[in-house]
């Protein structure tokens, strides 16, 4: 089918689409009763607070020049639960000689299958960047086998590509396979072997690198393993099926097929995939207020079969999906629909319904999804100028 | 004083044409004197009159983008105790809210109507400060601290429990001859666009300048050239500006011309392609532009009773090319054109006394030079 959005060209066109009620052009709806705030937790307005992993009860905030904090949010370390967080620590790290500090962007703590560690955690800094141009930041790895005092033993660090620098962005691990994913803006993708013990300089870790979109068109935000494909999402040229067959990475399927806006998050739910688009600056005159929504062929290759555009944001800030596949929700900053916005997808999953809007005026940079003690929350990053870790019930909002 | 402007500029962001009527500069001004002790105040009521700016290509700061931000209520409240130290000395205390001690005169005391681009690079102002001076013969040196937050809108103060004296600036400045000021100036200025905590990065300033201001026979004559360089975080991002200012006041005609090259960056966006994230999620930037731009205008001065006239024209083309290709950010796609045509039919009003040179304080207002040859302040 043609995709609504797709067709879109203009600012014009999308506002003609809603008057026509064309199917999902939304505006946003009041907030519902199924989506219960029951904590805010100030973070220092210090950059204020990027992305969140939770895991096993504990809540991995990057906290920017602020550093990690790691909440307990109901492991039980230290008495905290989803309505009362308690910090357990927190940790700057290195700055590595990148101006602005140590801009500490997103975490994944690693669960190594293999040697049943649950030792370390990586950490993206977000350095200062060029967008579409250039980029700074390198990938951290922080000790945390004692949460209480997490130490920092290793770094990778990408040398300049094409004469411009490069850094790190969003994470993706393996954990079975023991290969963390990184998407790393105009340096691209790359994967690194974290087997074993990891210290000082990664850079011979590295086992395979690749710039889908080519020279000129690459800037990746993000990436994620689903069925065996790696799918990156590039700010420039669209989204992509890629996959690391032995030590070199091939492109699947996708790619240059998002045209008329400019990329941001992602995320795979069975045989569909959704992905933002941002808004910094419209592209062609068109924000960044869409959800592309595709299908998954036989072998995983994306299709566009439809889009969410929401009016009244600039940029879709980050995506997730339950992992019952049963909810989207994305983030969105840059209007006045700013918040988090829940969708059903049990119905059908390529023509999302909307459940619920959460709105947050001065914007939302990320959400994730984590259940705890039977329920479900979203960890929320509220922007500044009054940053605030967000935790959302979300247990009574049926698909 | 107010001017009234219809303006009318192409392309605006997404290939538009927009023309717009509006009141800028309405302010009221007040200079007392007693003894050694002097007050400059300047009110400004642009945030009632153009509370979502005024359009105007190439311009930005403060969250605004190709709109100038309006100013705050309190522009200007200096205090100043100034005196004799020394034969042939003389020294001044000033503090108060307006501008530190460093770069140019503000653009409303100059020829143009529209405001230059490279404003957040030549002056700092709307401060708390607390300036030095020491002027012996031809030189005049000062130093100032202040807060580094820049306002937040336009009726906000500065922030300064914890901030003020954060930032600092120094200028020397001589008269070289009758008429001819040189002036070369420097500011560190702490994370102007974080208010609190300061969060964002230092401002790193210079600004170098000649100024030529004479009477002739029939009004007139005047000439600035500036030079200026901002730098953040140690280098990552440097931005130039040059720029020159010359306008010939001969009896009632006024005809003036500007030229400027100025380097801009490009920031995030909101939803409205006119306003930017303040404050700022992260060190990123969409590239940086360069704006060359070519103003020239024309006013006619009336004097009824008690009133001063001068209805105006300016046109002003300017041209965008990227420092940093290869960005996100195209003047062909976020303006639809690289060469703006901008296009204003103004009316300048005012009554009671004329326009002074704002930002000049102490042993710098009082080295007897004219209060009222600025360009612009029709004083004459």
């Amino acid at each position: 089918m043609t995709p609504r959005a797709a067709v879109a060209t203009s600012a014009a066109t999308l506002l003609a689409l809603a008057a026509c009620g064309g199917g999902h052009a939304t505006t946003s709806p009041p907030p519902p009763d199924t989506v219960a705030l029951v904590a805010s937790v100030p973070i220092p307005a210090n950059y204020g607070i990027h992305d969140q992993f939770v895991r096993d009860g504990l809540d991995f905030v990057c906290a920017w020049n602020t550093g990690l904090l790691i909440y307990d949010v109901g492991n039980g370390v230290a008495g905290g639960s989803p309505e009362h967080p308690v910090l357990v620590s927190s940790l700057v790290t290195s700055t590595d000689g990148v101006q602005g500090g140590a801009q500490v962007h997103n975490a994944w703590w690693f669960w190594n299958p293999v040697t049943n560690e649950k030792r370390y955690l990586f950490i993206g800094q977000e350095g200062p960047a060029s967008i579409g141009l250039s980029s700074q930041g390198d990938i951290h790895v922080v000790d945390v086998s004692d949460l209480s005092h997490p130490v920092e033993v290793a770094f990778y660090h990408m040398a300049p590509v094409n004469g411009q620098t490069a850094g790190t962005h969003n994470f993706w691990v393996d954990e079975a396979h023991q290969i963390l994913y990184a998407a790393y803006y105009n340096g691209g993708v790359i994967a690194l072997d974290i087997s074993g013990t990891l210290s000082g300089d990664l850079a011979s870790r590295e086992i395979a690198r690749i710039r889908p979109g080519g020279d000129g068109n690459t800037y990746v935000w993000g990436v994620m393993l689903a069925g065996g494909s790696l799918y990156a999402t590039d700010m420039v040229s669209g989204f992509w099926q890629l996959k690391l067959v032995d030590s070199a990475f091939t492109v699947l399927g996708g790619g240059n097929n998002v045209p008329e806006r400019f990329g941001s998050d992602q995320w795979v739910a069975g045989s569909y995939a959704y992905s933002g688009t941002w808004g910094g600056v419209a592209r062609n005159g068109v924000p960044g207020n869409a959800l592309k929504i595709w299908s998954l062929g036989p072998g995983g290759a994306p299709t566009l079969v439809d889009s969410i555009v929401t009016h009244d944001i600039g940029t879709v800030s980050d995506v997730e999906v339950t992992a019952d596949d049963q909810v989207l929700m994305f983030g969105a900053e840059g209007g006045a629909g700013n918040g988090v916005y829940f969708y059903s997808l049990a119905a059908d999953p390529s023509h999302p319904s909307l459940l619920a809007w959460y709105g947050v005026p001065t914007g939302i940079h990320t959400a994730t999804f984590a259940t705890i003690a039977g329920r479900r929350y979203v960890f929320a990053a509220k922007d500044p100028p009054s940053p605030a870790m967000l935790v959302l019930d979300v247990t009574g909002l049926a698909p | 004083m107010a001017v009234g402007v219809v303006t009318r500029a192409s392309p605006m962001p997404y290939d538009r044409t927009i023309t717009e009527a509006s009141l800028i500069e309405p302010m009221a001004m007040m200079m007392a004197r007693w003894r050694a002790l002097s007050f400059t105040g300047v009110l400004n009521f642009e945030g009632w009159t153009i509370p979502h700016g005024e359009i105007s290509p190439g311009i930005w700061g403060e969250g605004y983008d190709d709109r100038r931000h309006p100013h705050t209520l309190f522009h200007e409240m200096i205090l100043s105790l100034t005196g004799g130290v020394a034969p042939g000395v003389r020294a001044s205390l000033s503090a108060g809210k307006g501008f530190a001690p460093y770069g140019t005169d503000d653009p409303m005391n100059r020829p143009a109507l529209l405001y230059p681009v490279n404003h957040h690079w030549s002056q700092v102002m709307e401060r708390a400060v607390l300036i030095g001076g020491v002027q012996s013969g031809r030189v005049t040196l000062e130093g100032g601290l202040f807060n580094g937050d820049e306002p937040v809108g336009p009726f906000s103060w500065p922030v300064i429990r914890g901030r003020f004296g954060d930032s600092w600036s120094a200028r020397a400045l001589v008269r070289a001859a009758r008429g001819v000021e040189v002036q070369v100036s420097h500011a560190s200025v702490k994370s102007p666009e974080y208010r609190y905590p300061p969060a964002g990065p230092t401002h790193d300033k210079w600004s170098a300048s000649a100024r030529y201001e004479r009477p002739t026979a029939t009004g007139h004559a005047y000439a600035m050239v500036e030079w200026a360089r901002n730098s953040e975080l140690s280098g990552t991002y440097v931005y130039y500006t040059a720029l020159v200012d010359a306008e010939l006041l001969r009896n009632r005609q006024r005809p003036y011309l500007r030229l400027e090259r100025t380097d801009r960056p490009e920031e995030d966006r909101l939803l409205d392609p006119f306003r930017s994230q303040r404050p700022s999620l992260e060190n990123s930037i969409l590239g940086i532009s360069r704006w060359w731009i070519a103003t020239a205008g024309y006013g006619y001065r009336l004097r009824a009773t008690g009133i001063r006239l001068e209805p105006l024209a300016e046109v002003s083309l300017a041209h965008v090319v990227m420092v940093t290709p290869g960005t996100v950010f195209t003047p062909q796609q976020h303006f639809g054109g690289d060469n703006i045509l901008t296009l204003s039919l103004a009316i300048r009003i005012g009554a009671g006394m004329p326009m002074h040179r704002m930002g000049r304080y102490g042993v710098l207002a009082d080295q007897g030079e004219p209060m009222a040859m600025g360009a612009n302040r029709m004083g004459e």
